[in-house]
């Protein structure tokens, strides 16, 4: 018999090889169902830009991180700023998290929770880590909890970070290893700012003096901010909503003022 | 640093608020911190219509969300200060004088009023001041042709609120301080008209409000006892003032007239026991007797629009809260009988 010629099918995946254009076999393959596929398929040809190219490599550094495709498809609707992160890129953010402590686990719990870590770069992860340790003397230890904990701090702005920090630290007089118990970077600073506020205005929150000390009990920072704010008022400052809302209004209203005295003092 | 510019921008000194947060919390008990962060943040105000104005400017405060909470009293019917309690210990009726409005800002509503506009006279159609401020010129119960005493009547804002009744036979304005009584002439200057400040219908002095007595006795038809106080705002020291106990203001009074004793503390020392003291002297030293008439039905009336301190034995009490951030406004009203 003859040899039947060599039909090269172009689009046919070649295992391992460097460049596979996108289909929804090559999806189907990587062990995505045919809806998953056509879900991928659809959000990647919709994206401007060549940014399909290396969408397959980028799908497979997800997999080898030990995500399920059900998983990883979740993490892309979360966020699908990732299928324009690179391989190569992708890669490198991964190890660098390792090298903080992310070990596994909690890397893949903490990119599943917050797959937005993966967009930003090495570099700035890194720069976050070094404020923590220089600037907020937190451990290692604690850096990499604060990571695990509460991922979002690697896109804060730098300067709020430290305004949060500097905030709770000597406002409220607590140490590093309550922030991280109580998971501080989780909340917004006007949030921290306006719970405090409310509680230290209804003289049940005491600046603690040089030697540590006050006259009344202070509430546990983490009762203070993983209650949801019905419990809070209620509970741990005993007001009413209505209360709180009027208060909140009037504390922005001063913030903005000191704001803008601030700025008048600057300009002068 | 950064985080400095988180303090309050008027610090209380740590001593001071603690000795409050002793004091008020034996005084309040669960009503103190409700309180205490009221006085540490952003008062309301009234708007006091000014009705010698030409434009009165109903129309744009109505446009803003506020009315006038002596005739607006929702759940409540407009007469019902004719009904008066079995057990009050008030045997007349108070007429709420229908001259006397004065517009805020509905419950939990944060919104600032805008300073007044002059009208073709120059005259403004509002005064702001704190809306509680108005209850003791209410209690006062000025009646047609009455002679007036306003005791400590700087800046002039009850001076005010008792001119819009247009009742007054004769006032006679005081305030020991030369300065504020200058400030006072000028707020008049500002809202009423030349005519109604003629040498006929008022007159503004400035003696020591503790002489009165001495001065000019058995005279008034009512007396209004605004006594300086430490406030509670803007001080944290606090001294028990005496003006009241221990002077003969009541004897300005005329037999029958009225002496309403308001402050602007919290302190029970500044107000109770004042008013028990002064009560106490009067009789033992000048054998006048003087009955408390209750004011039980001033505080239902005007339950929506302010807190009022629950079971004060004397007097009333407007507490500050965030919902209504008035007061503290302390109100006691006497008769004298002989
Ligand atoms: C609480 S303020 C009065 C506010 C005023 N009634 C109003 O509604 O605008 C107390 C006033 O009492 C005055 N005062 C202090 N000692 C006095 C005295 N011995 N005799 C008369 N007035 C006095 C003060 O100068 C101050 O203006």
């Amino acid at each position: 018999t003859s040899q039947a010629p060599q039909h090269p099918h172009e689009t046919s995946p070649v295992p391992g090889g460097p460049v596979r254009d996108l289909s929804l076999r090559s999806l189907t393959d990587m062990g995505f169902t045919d809806c998953q596929a056509g879900q991928i398929f659809e959000t990647v040809s919709s994206l401007r830009g060549g940014g399909a190219k290396h969408v397959l490599s980028t799908l497979t550094v997800l997999f080898v991180l030990g995500l399920n495709p059900s998983s990883v498809l979740k993490l892309l609707v979360k966020c699908p700023e990732l299928y324009s992160v690179k391989d190569t890129q992708l890669q490198q953010r991964i190890s660098n998290l390792r090298k903080l402590g992310l070990l596994e686990g909690s890397l893949q719990r903490t990119v599943a929770h917050y797959p937005k870590i993966l967009t930003v770069p090495a570099k700035s992860v890194k720069s976050v880590a070094v404020f923590l340790r220089e600037k907020c003397l937190f451990t290692t230890q604690q850096i990499t909890d604060i990571l695990r904990d509460s991922p979002a701090v690697v896109l804060e702005d730098q300067d709020q970070l430290e305004y949060k920090f500097q905030y709770v630290y000597f406002r409220m007089g607590i140490k590093q290893a309550e922030m991280v118990k109580s998971r501080l970077f989780r909340f917004h600073l006007d949030e921290v700012r306006c719970r405090h506020s409310f509680l230290e205005r209804r003289g049940l929150y005491q600046t603690p003096d040089k030697k540590g000390q006050t006259s009344i009990i202070n509430p546990k920072l983490d009762s203070i901010l993983s209650a949801d704010q019905d419990t809070f008022v209620s509970q741990v400052a005993q007001a009413s909503v209505e209360e709180y809302n009027v208060f909140r209004e009037l504390l922005a209203r001063e913030w903005k003022e000191e704001e803008l005295q601030q700025g008048r003092i600057e300009a002068d | 640093e950064k985080w400095a510019a988180t303090r309050p921008k008027h610090p209380p000194t740590r001593v001071a608020l603690q000795h409050f947060d002793a004091t008020y919390t034996a005084q309040l008990g669960q009503l103190w911190p409700s309180v205490r962060i009221a006085l540490l943040s952003e008062r309301k105000y009234g708007a006091l219509i000014n009705n010698f104005s030409q434009d009165a400017g109903f129309a744009d405060l109505e446009a803003q969300g506020c009315r006038d909470f002596i005739s607006f009293r929702d759940g409540e019917a407009g007469s019902s200060f004719e009904h008066i309690d079995a057990n009050s210990q008030q045997p007349f009726p108070l007429h709420l004088s229908q001259n006397i409005r004065c517009f805020v800002f509905p419950k939990g509503d944060t919104t600032r009023f805008k300073p007044a506009k002059p009208d073709q006279f120059g005259l403004l159609c509002y005064y702001l001041m704190d809306a509680a401020s108005v209850l003791p010129c209410l209690a006062l119960d000025v009646q047609e042709g009455h002679t007036v005493l306003d005791l400590c009547a700087a800046p002039g804002g009850k001076t005010l609120a008792l001119l819009q009744t247009h009742m007054i036979g004769y006032l006679c304005i005081n305030d020991s301080s030369v300065s504020r009584t200058l400030r006072l002439k000028k707020v008049l200057q500002s809202y009423v008209p030349k005519q109604f400040l003629a040498d006929d219908r008022l007159r503004i002095t400035s003696f020591d409000g503790t002489k009165w007595g001495e001065i000019e006795s058995n005279t008034f038809d009512r007396v209004l006892v605004d006594v300086p106080c430490t406030t509670d705002r803007h001080s944290l020291m606090e001294d028990d003032n005496n003006i009241f106990s221990k002077s003969r203001t009541v004897q300005a009074a005329c037999p029958g007239g009225e002496i309403l004793y308001s402050t602007c503390t919290l302190s029970l020392n500044q107000n109770l026991n004042v008013v028990e003291q002064g009560i106490y002297l009067a009789e033992k030293n000048h054998d006048i007797r003087l009955q408390v008439v209750s004011l039980q039905h001033l505080t239902k009336m005007f339950r929506n629009t302010f807190h009022f301190a629950p079971d004060l034995h004397l007097g009333e009490m407007v507490i500050p809260h965030l919902t209504a951030n008035f007061g503290p406004i302390y109100l006691c009203k006497l008769r004298r009988l002989n």
